[in-house]
């Protein structure tokens, strides 16, 4: 069967970059064929010892489409294989990733021999003690559709979200405990294939969002953060006009939020999209009821959790 | 809310609106960074009397003070784990400055510090207390006791040093009276430098509001460029910082004059 898919990204240099005037490290892209849909963005690291994360983000984006195109070489044995055994060949093309990756990496590397200014900020020992996927070292987070499924997989921060033909916005793949603020997986670890988070959905997406932890961080709730795909699923039937106005939201949000970097990356079946349109717009409307109804409920509840314990004191202290 | 901090928010705002009123997508606001301060208490029955009377009368002053310690992009939020025989939060997750209110603790049982230490680790998690998106540090967690653990603290201690935003946290404590053990508050927050004492009502005031606030100023601090040409990384930060509060604490220490030496309770 064949569709049509669509789709937009967008990276944004974080306002504290800016201002630093260090270079942004994400990287995002998104590709269409007839038989599949490709989101994906990176985050690179950033820090002293990943001098070179915005080329290793860049890296690691590419690598992801290669990746998946490759296994998309004979889409009907592909689409067969990965909806027998999800698990299986999702593991196989991060494996297929993070050696696309590696190799990458490598051959940037031969070509660019870090130079003293790269040198300059550390010791000579410290230097020795650097390894090379580190310094190019970063996030990846993918989306796909598919003819009648849809996937996704992440190592490090960030968040995938995907709608469905019902209109509802989700999450599929679940926290990394292991990763407080600032810490993340990354593909540079020795154990990269064990890091990383999968989904497989056995039915075919409206829209699957990936994004970098820039933008996640400028909600105050997981609920907003979902509410505002929403808002922009229901607005992709004029994805040129919706186009700038996405991109100026990004850039809101990098100045006015956390101040880092943002990509947004995003692919949807242009037939569901016009066939649901209707519900997403419903949905918005419902969301924005929702919203202020979820504040008053949450400021209630810790009103009465005040409440509780001040008679539980006062009943303690009568005892 | 400091002026500072209102003007920045207010300019916002108005920036906000004025940049897009036609944006769909302001429907959903913009956030920014946010902090965590845990602070522990210990409730128990040797806490009766002047040292809980002074630390509810400080905490309620401490929450304006506190509301002015983030840098003006910075939103902060307070949990508080009180800890006798039994180990509670004061709310069931953590509450903006803006919103706190303080409740009265009052003291009875023993000290289950362990029990307190397992619970932190458990809602020290992005699966509970520390879920919201805005959160950008490693959380403050501040503990105060005056007496030696009645149960296996060094269980509770080894369940939260597997804890990764325990790890990178910046973590402060303060022995209250003679009963309460250095080392032991040493092993808690990984450095000697960071445990002070208080010996009287008037000490035990002022130093948990220096150390709230000079902790909390220190974890809302972005020191991630530091580095002339790089950011430092996580681990940097952290021991920057940590580094850092020792060395403040122990200066205001020293330059208010405290005597580690007052014998037990005199003061209180």
């Amino acid at each position: 069967m064949q569709t049509t898919f669509q789709g937009l990204f967008h990276t944004l240099i974080g306002a504290s970059h800016l201002n630093s005037g260090t270079v942004c490290q994400d990287s995002s892209d998104f590709q269409a064929t007839e038989h599949y849909a490709i989101a994906v963005v990176a985050d690179g690291h950033g820090s002293k010892k990943h001098f070179r994360s915005d080329v290793g983000s860049r890296l690691a984006v590419e690598a992801a489409v290669a990746a998946v195109s490759q296994y998309y070489t004979d889409p009907e044995l592909f689409e067969e294989t990965i909806c027998e055994d999800p698990e299986r060949v999702i593991r196989n093309i991060e494996k297929n990733i993070i050696a696309r990756w590696d190799q990458a990496v490598h051959t940037h590397f031969r070509e660019h021999p870090f130079t003293p200014e790269e040198q300059r900020p550390f010791t000579e020992t410290e230097f020795a003690k650097l390894k090379l996927e580190a310094v190019y070292g970063t996030t990846l987070i993918i989306g796909v559709i598919g003819s009648c499924f849809t996937f996704g997989m992440q190592i490090g921060d960030g968040s995938l979200v995907i709608i469905e033909e019902d209109a509802m916005a989700d999450m599929p793949i679940e926290d990394d405990e292991t990763a407080p603020a600032n810490v993340t997986a990354s593909l540079c670890n020795s154990y990269a294939i064990d890091m990383f988070r999968s989904f497989f959905l056995p039915d075919k997406a409206l829209a699957v969002f990936v994004s970098t932890d820039g933008l996640y961080t400028s909600f105050r709730s997981t609920d907003d953060f979902l509410d505002y795909h929403s808002i922009i699923a229901s607005r992709l039937e004029k994805p040129e006009a919706f186009d700038r106005i996405v991109k100026r939201n990004l850039e809101k949000r990098t100045h006015f939020g956390t101040q880092d970097d943002i990509s947004l990356s995003c692919a949807w079946d242009v037939e569901i999209m016009r066939n649901s349109l209707d519900a997403l717009r419903q949905q918005v409307e419902r969301n924005k009821m929702l919203a202020p109804l979820r504040e008053a409920e949450h400021k209630a509840r810790l009103q009465r959790q005040h409440e509780q314990r001040m008679r539980l004191i006062g009943e303690e202290t009568q005892q | 809310m400091s002026e500072a901090m209102e003007n920045a928010m207010a300019n916002n705002d108005m920036l906000l609106d004025e940049l897009d009123d036609d944006d769909p997508l302001n429907a959903t606001g913009v956030s920014r960074k946010s902090l965590v301060i845990f602070f522990l208490i210990d409730t128990s029955g040797s806490m009766k009397g002047t040292k809980m009377g002074e630390l509810n009368t400080v905490m309620e002053e401490l929450i304006p003070e506190i509301r002015r310690v983030g840098e003006a992009d910075t939103d902060v939020k307070v949990a508080v784990l009180t800890f006798s025989s039994r180990v509670m939060w004061m709310y069931s997750e953590p509450i903006a400055i803006e919103d706190f209110e303080w409740t009265r603790l009052r003291a009875d049982g023993v000290t289950s510090m362990g029990a307190a230490f397992k619970e932190l680790s458990i809602r020290m998690s992005r699966n509970s207390f520390l879920n919201s998106p805005t959160l950008s540090f490693a959380p403050v967690i501040f503990l105060m006791t005056d007496g030696y653990p009645s149960d296996d603290y060094k269980a509770g201690l080894e369940a939260l040093q597997k804890n990764t935003w325990y790890k990178y946290g910046l973590k402060t404590a303060l022995g209250i009276g003679k009963e309460a053990n250095d080392d032991m508050l040493a092993e808690f927050t990984g450095s000697r430098d960071t445990v002070v004492h208080a010996y009287s009502g008037g000490q035990l005031a002022h130093l948990i509001k220096i150390i709230a606030v000079t902790s909390s100023q220190i974890g809302s601090k972005s020191m991630t460029l530091a580095d002339s040409d790089h950011e430092l990384g996580m681990e940097d930060v952290y021991e920057a910082k940590q580094k850092m509060l020792g060395q403040q604490i122990q200066e205001i220490v020293k330059s208010e004059g405290f005597d580690n030496t007052i014998p037990f309770d005199t003061g209180w």
